[in-house]
């Protein structure tokens, strides 16, 4: 009854985190609702690697060319059969999650330095794989049109608040899900695997089909945001998916606390905020070209540098475990005093 | 309480997403955006940081000690032109958020020499350009398709394709060397399609092709390429790639003793860019080269001395090369671009004066470029010379022979265009 409850609390707010947003879109500029769909496309990205590493505990360093499965899929589906878009979204991530299934396979034997080696080898050399295939478009990439926005919306609505309005809706959804299946039996699973892999198993939990199972559902919401990062920026090409991208992903749900959803949003902000605003500190300072240039990269290695100092889970889960002992401890006396 | 703690978190996270995304204001418009009484803004992307960025990240330098010059002797009718650099790490992805700051934060009346062909169709497709009416003048990028009107109306090529480049090797080699057994090192995607496509239009028949897949060059793949050389008995051989499989191979070439007649494609063709890589220069002495701009070297160019001296002033210590060359074109090709739309320039009689006057506009390139209201074609050949013992290209026997042909079916014709003279102190008239 009372799970019941808390479900449907959740469900409301994601409800409500969607009229939000769609008052928000109305009211800033095109640049922020650009930028709010780049956020949203990490904000899918991140709570993949949050499923994966936090929950799961396997370290992946290739989600960039799950990603590029996805955007492919998709844009390929678009192409050559002009299937409706959120049917390309679809198969972008069952697409992914196939990949996500087969590195997982080979993964569930894998673990710490090896398996990060051979995702981060994926990362590297999935992408290229485009250059040998003439229906992947080569390094030009191919086009990915999801079209304009229905007529219905109005003349002045714009192509971005679109892409927003998509990405947007897509985060919500996936958190949801991600949500509910990290509090499901799976993710305690999942949990008590990463714990300690012996007890788990002693508990009858299989721990490589969940292994595996992890990788695939992380790969396929990888997948998703893949299509919608080419979604974003119109086209996809292997240089879109380039190793930096896996490891701004993975930055994020460090910055997040990677061990818990909550966070997933202000990892994503400070993945898109950082650069601008490293720009207009340069330029306030009067900066040469070399800082301005060195600056974004700087600020997320110094911020990474002391979330791992001070607030190892993130900034939400150190927040939340403060306010728990705070609260712990005042029970504590109150029973006393009692 | 948890329900309650997790509203909360919630809450923080919205305030802090709808902080960041009103934090900047919108500045008030002019007359045309990116246009004011005293200032022009102009906006480029391209990679400044990550490996793609050597030789590149001289060109917004390069197109800025241009525009000072300019700015200091009166900019375009009293307005200074202003030049705003992002680096876009050669990523797409980066090239759009970045080139959309440009256009509606930064609100620059026009895009300069974007780099990529990735990039340049990743901005097409996401930022729209042609739909804001925004110009892109003069991308960095070989790919023939920026020059097609109806596709890009708003965009302007300026270097020669990858297929005419092949086309006018091909007619060279027919001229020079008839009968020999040619070599083709290429990469393995759209630049080496292209450049396949190109010599088939020539006819030139290979005796050994030897694709290598982006990334993949390096001093043992090298060994490798040259083994296949060796065996199929080249006299020639073409290296229509990047400057690291160029340096790559010549390297190798050199340790080996391997020394065929080389002939290097002008996108892995800087020597400064060769040499910085360790390749003595003298593996390049004698190898023949492509370029649509005169010899960096060739001080007696007036051209040539007026970029250098000016560059050597705004940039002390940068040695000028063809990255400066190019970077300086551009900039002095878009001031007359800018002089020729108006006393009030705006977008679209920026994009007209470019339609009708382009083609003539003054720039030191010795061949003509192709602009009119049907194609957005850029320059539209090369000279061939060869390189000196000293690793640097110069016309051969002293003079610029140039060929000019296009990216269709059209035949390689000996230039007969005559390069008018430089504007007065390089200014636009």
């Amino acid at each position: 009854m009372h799970k019941a409850k808390q479900e449907s609390t959740h469900l409301t707010m994601f409800i409500l985190g969607g009229v939000v947003l769609y008052f928000l879109s109305g009211m800033v500029d095109e640049l922020r609702v650009y930028q709010g769909a780049t956020i949203a496309v990490y904000v899918i990205a991140i709570s993949s690697i949050i499923l994966l590493t936090g929950y799961s505990g396997q370290v992946s360093l290739g989600h960039g060319a799950l990603m590029a499965v996805g955007a492919y899929a998709a844009a390929v589906l678009r192409i050559e059969f002009n299937l409706p878009i959120i049917l390309c979204f679809v198969v972008a991530v069952l697409a992914a999650a196939i990949g996500g299934a087969l590195l997982g396979a080979a993964a569930a034997r894998l673990s710490g330095p090896y398996l990060a080696g051979t995702t981060l080898a994926l990362a590297i050399g999935l992408p290229s794989l485009a250059n040998q295939f003439e229906v992947l478009g080569g390094e030009q990439g191919l086009l990915f049109d999801v079209g304009f926005p229905p007529l219905a919306l109005g003349e002045e609505f714009t192509q971005y608040k679109w892409f927003f309005w998509i990405a947007a809706l897509a985060a919500l959804i996936s958190m949801w899900v991600v949500r509910n299946l990290l509090n499901s039996a799976y993710g305690r699973a999942w949990k008590a695997g990463r714990g300690n892999e012996v007890a788990a198993q002693l508990t009858g939990i299989n721990t490589a089909r969940s292994k595996v199972l992890a990788f695939t559902i992380s790969a396929g919401i990888a997948g998703l945001a893949g299509a919608l990062l080419a979604m974003t920026i119109g086209t996809v090409s292997p240089s879109a998916f380039p190793l930096s991208l896996s490891f701004a992903v993975l930055t994020g749900a460090v910055l997040a606390g990677i061990t818990t959803l909550g966070g997933v949003i202000l990892g994503a902000v400070v993945l898109v905020i950082i650069p601008e605003l490293a720009d207009v500190i340069a330029h306030r300072l009067g900066a040469a070209e070399s800082v301005t240039i060195n600056l974004p990269g700087l600020i997320v290695s110094g911020l990474l540098i002391l979330t791992v100092l001070f607030v190892p889970n993130g900034p939400v889960e150190q927040h939340r475990a403060r306010k728990a002992k705070h609260s712990a401890l005042l029970g504590g006396t109150h029973k006393k005093m009692q | 309480m948890k329900a309650l703690n997790r509203r909360k978190l919630i809450t923080a996270s919205a305030v802090l997403a709808i902080v960041g995304l009103a934090s900047t204001a919108i500045p008030a418009q002019a007359a045309e955006v990116g246009v004011s009484s005293t200032q022009i803004k102009l906006g480029m992307t391209l990679p400044m940081t990550g490996t793609a960025s050597l030789g590149y990240n001289k060109i917004p330098g390069a197109a800025k000690a241009y525009f000072d010059y300019l700015n200091a002797n009166g900019g375009i009718n009293g307005r200074k032109v202003t030049l705003i650099v992002k680096d876009d790490r050669y990523v797409p992805t980066e090239a759009v958020s970045k080139t959309n700051e440009l256009i509606l934060k930064d609100k620059v009346m026009a895009l300069l020499a974007p780099l990529g062909t990735a990039n340049v169709k990743a901005v097409a497709s996401s930022v729209n350009p042609a739909r804001r009416g925004v110009p892109v003048l003069f991308v960095n990028t070989g790919f023939s398709g920026f020059a097609d009107v109806k596709k890009y109306p708003t965009t302007y090529a300026v270097l020669p394709s990858y297929i005419m480049e092949a086309k006018i090797m091909g007619e060279y080699i027919k001229e020079n060397f008839a009968g020999k057994k040619i070599g083709l090192l290429y990469q393995d995607d759209d630049f080496g399609t292209d450049a396949l496509a190109g010599f088939k239009a020539a006819g030139t028949k290979f005796a050994v092709t030897v694709p290598y897949a982006s990334g993949s060059q390096n001093a043992a793949a090298a060994a490798g390429w040259i083994t296949k050389f060796k065996a199929a008995e080249a006299d020639v051989v073409i290296l229509f790639g990047v400057s690291s499989a160029t340096s790559a191979m010549l390297g190798v070439a050199a340790q080996l003793k391997y020394a065929p007649q080389w002939m290097l494609g002008s996108v892995g063709g800087d020597a400064t860019t060769i040499k910085l890589t360790g390749v003595p220069a003298g593996v390049l002495y004698n190898a023949i080269g492509f370029s649509p701009v005169p010899a960096t070297t060739d001080m007696k160019d007036e051209y040539v001395k007026f970029f250098s001296d000016i560059y050597a002033k705004a940039v002390p210590g940068s040695p000028f090369d063809l990255n400066v060359l190019l970077g300086m074109n551009t900039a002095f090709m878009t001031a007359q671009a800018l002089k020729a739309a108006g006393i009030n320039p705006t977008r679209k009689s920026l994009l007209e004066a470019i339609d009708s006057k382009g083609a003539t506009f003054a720039n030191s390139a010795l061949v003509p470029a192709g602009y009119s209201k049907t194609s957005h074609v850029g320059l539209t050949g090369y000279w061939v010379g060869k390189y000196s013992p000293t690793g640097d290209l110069a016309p051969i026997g002293g003079t610029y022979v140039t060929y000019t042909t296009d990216s269709g079916s059209g035949p390689v014709v000996k230039s007969t265009y005559k390069r008018p003279a430089m504007p007065a102190k390089g200014l636009p008239n």
